[in-house]
């Protein structure tokens, strides 16, 4: 069998592949950053009094957390244009991930946060500390602690889930690996080597994620 | 120093403060006693605004606490708070505890603040332990911190919401001595307590309350030995049988 297994090809193809491999990466890193930004946003929304944001949040996290990604990202993809907006694939691609981990994030986030113990808040309070004291030098690295290993799960989800993208023809590592197929079929050699990358991707996120666990974990107030 | 006037408070429906006056003078001990669910703890809270007040007034050094024009911080960092529960900070060492405040509420140089943290420290009896975390310490020593966290503000007020009622009894004399040295140095104090002792021996005045009312004041020997009313009566053998 592995005498079959045709290793020429995989290195014939391998400029295909690290365009792939770095279109992934790009995608990855975007979307992580966006839906950093979109679940710290969310959360701070959801966990607001102020009715007005709290329910917007709630709903935008039930919904993409109710529904299948593929289904969210379809539905940009053939929504937005009939909202007679013409985004790029890649760029709807982007915003699908941002919108569905986002959401998650959010929650992420909001566990962290409500698992400090209020009472340490009133302390801090008690000693005259502002809001946005009392978030960085109390809660944050305490929930930082907390929400960092979830928060990595849920980056390597995003990394896999952006396989999904090549259904809307974004020319990313997948879409590579149907590329091969359908010009050469090979697909053993073409989803071995898409697999093999994305197993590059996440030992180095995990390398990454315990690096900053430990330079985080319980870091000093000032 | 500190002045309640007509000062009402609900929690939804229930009365928690129903009409409470009351002067503290600069320098006055006075220890809060009461049955549970009373109001001690939210009559004390509402010195530092950590309870919001539904009518009345509350001045505390001349500036009325529920004012919305007050400068909070400010007037927080003059009014030290000792929980129950201690409420460390358990990812910072104790001497980060101590520190955080002045440094970022006073903006006081590290330095600066470091060596009042470790004076405060001394005063409690804990300058060895300023590099170990919370979780490393005995209740008793967790709360010395906090009562030196609460120091290092210099406030003029100090106020105590049960502070040794979550100790081990081996543990309290150690909490009540500190407390007794702070009386020494003519710090305001407000102490929610029963510890019938630390009254008999520093308290200027005890206050009774029942259900949101204040039901007796007195000297603590009067109150004690002499108690005007059933209520106050019945709650003090209810504590010296217990
Ligand atoms: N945040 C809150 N929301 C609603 N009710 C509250 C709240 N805090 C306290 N209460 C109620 O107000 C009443 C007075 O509470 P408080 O904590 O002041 O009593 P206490 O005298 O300190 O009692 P204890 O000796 O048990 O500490 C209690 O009946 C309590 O259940
Ligand atoms: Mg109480």
């Amino acid at each position: 069998m592995l005498v079959d297994f045709n290793f020429r090809i995989i290195f014939e193809y391998l400029p295909l592949f690290l365009t792939g491999l770095r279109s992934t990466c790009f995608i990855a890193v975007v979307s992580i950053a966006l839906a950093l930004a979109t679940g710290i946003i969310a959360c701070a929304c959801r966990i607001s009094g102020v009715k007005a944001i709290k329910y917007p949040a709630i709903a935008y996290i039930e919904i993409i957390r109710s529904t299948p990604l593929l289904v969210q990202i379809y539905f940009l993809y053939f929504g937005l244009p009939t909202l007679g907006l013409r985004v790029p694939e890649l760029q709807t691609g982007i915003l699908a991930l941002m919108l569905n981990s986002g959401a998650y994030i959010a929650e992420i986030i909001r566990a962290g946060i409500t698992s400090v113990d209020d009472g340490q808040l009133e302390a801090g309070t008690a000693s005259g500390l502002n809001y946005f004291q009392r978030m960085r030098f109390i809660i944050l690295p305490q929930a930082l602690g907390v929400t960092i290993p979830p928060l990595l799960g849920q980056n390597i989800v995003l990394v896999k889930d952006s396989a999904l993208l090549s259904l809307i023809s974004v020319m990313e590592l997948t879409r590579c690996g149907q590329t091969m197929t359908s010009e050469r079929f090979m697909p053993a050699e073409a989803f071995f080597t898409v697999a093999f990358f994305y197993m590059c991707i996440y030992f180095c996120l995990k390398a990454l994620a315990d690096w900053s666990q430990r330079k985080l974990i319980f870091r000093e107030a000032y | 120093m500190i002045e309640f006037k007509n000062v009402n408070k609900w929690f939804g429906k229930l009365h928690v403060l129903n009409n409470i006056d009351l002067k503290i003078s600069k320098g006055e001990v006075l220890v809060i006693c009461g049955p549970s669910g009373s109001g001690k703890s939210t009559l004390i809270r509402c010195i530092n605004r950590l309870e919001k007040i539904q009518k009345g007034e509350i001045i505390v050094n001349n500036t009325p606490v529920h004012d919305k024009h007050t400068n909070l911080t400010k007037l927080r960092a003059q009014i030290g708070f000792v929980f129950q529960q201690f409420h460390l900070y358990p990812h910072m060492t104790v001497l980060q505890n101590v520190m955080l405040a002045p440094v970022n509420v006073k903006k006081l140089a590290k330095s600066e603040a470091e060596k009042i943290a470790l004076e405060k420290l001394e005063q409690v009896g804990l300058t060895e332990k300023s590099s170990a975390y919370p979780a490393q310490l005995s209740g008793g020593q967790q709360q010395r911190v906090a009562i030196a966290r609460g120091l290092t503000m210099s406030p003029e007020i100090m106020l105590f919401d049960e502070p040794t009622s979550a100790l081990d009894p081996e543990m309290i004399g150690e909490v009540l001595d500190v407390m007794v040295n702070l009386v020494s140095e003519g710090m305001t104090m407000c102490v929610v307590t029963h510890e019938m002792g630390f009254a008999k021996k520093v308290a200027h005045r005890v206050l009774f309350m029942d259900e949101g009312k204040i039901v007796e004041t007195g000297t603590p020997d009067d109150f004690f030995d002499n108690p005007k009313t059933d209520r106050a009566a019945e709650f003090i053998s209810k504590i010296l049988t217990h």
